[in-house]
């Protein structure tokens, strides 16, 4: 096995220490702890149907305004995003999501 | 074809007693079996709070029936549930594609990680027969 490949792997791990050697220690370790990996949630939860009717899991995913917001924000994948508005859709049908609170 | 699931979600009003609740939702089965239909799950959420007004309501008793058929029957059970007192709102979304879909999904993943365990495993075990004759 080759730890060599795995560039930016951890937080803090392998490769954060050798920059940590190269410059000033301090604020490389910074960096990697702002930047923090998202991983799509339904992929990790292996969630295949996102369900309208699970209000507990969509409400996660929606802000206080009621908006669907971008990938960027959950760090969910395309696929998954695809299912999830069309969930928060559904929801809001039927009322158990809001359109637009205020 | 009338081999599709649907899932029938509707609101009833609030102000009727649970007994009440109760005579809607089998008004509603009614409609369906009388087309022919066949009625899956019957689910009773009680009382939750409307996420937005719907008429002057505030709150809901949610009912979710799962029902087999055809769009023709969808279409005559929308119908009736549109005429029909004491139902607030009502929802019908088609379920059973997506279903199958995150079903043949699920089966993949499952048989692609046996498939890297195996393979995980092998590696494993030829690896500590090299170390022992080395």
């Amino acid at each position: 096995m080759s730890f060599g490949a795995g560039g930016p792997r951890g937080p803090g791990g392998r490769p954060a220490a050798k920059g940590g050697a190269a410059r000033g220690g301090k604020e490389q370790g910074k960096r990697y702890f702002f930047r923090r990996r998202k991983v799509c949630k339904f992929c990790a939860d292996r969630i295949d149907y996102v369900d309208y009717k699970d209000v507990k899991l969509l409400s996660g995913f929606v802000p206080e305004r009621g908006k669907v917001l971008p990938r960027r924000m959950f760090g969910t994948c395309a696929e998954h995003q695809r299912k999830l508005t069309l969930a928060i859709k559904r929801a809001r049908n039927i009322a158990l999501l809001p359109f637009a609170a205020d | 074809m009338s081999d599709r699931v649907y899932e029938i979600l509707f609101i009833a009003d609030p102000n009727l007693g649970e007994a009440e609740v109760d005579a809607l939702t089998t008004q509603v089965q009614g409609y369906v079996e009388k087309e022919g239909g066949h009625i899956q799950k019957v689910e009773k959420w009680g009382k939750k709070r409307l996420a937005y007004l719907i008429g002057k309501h505030r709150e809901g008793s949610y009912v979710l029936l799962s029902v087999e058929g055809g769009g023709a029957l969808i279409k005559e059970v929308e119908r009736r549930i549109r005429v029909t007192d004491g139902v607030v709102k009502f929802m019908t979304v088609r379920v059973d594609e997506e279903l199958r879909k995150a079903e043949r999904r699920k089966e993949r993943r499952v048989a692609e990680e046996a498939r890297k365990k195996s393979r995980l495993a092998a590696r494993s075990a030829g690896a500590e027969g090299e170390g022992v004759t080395a």
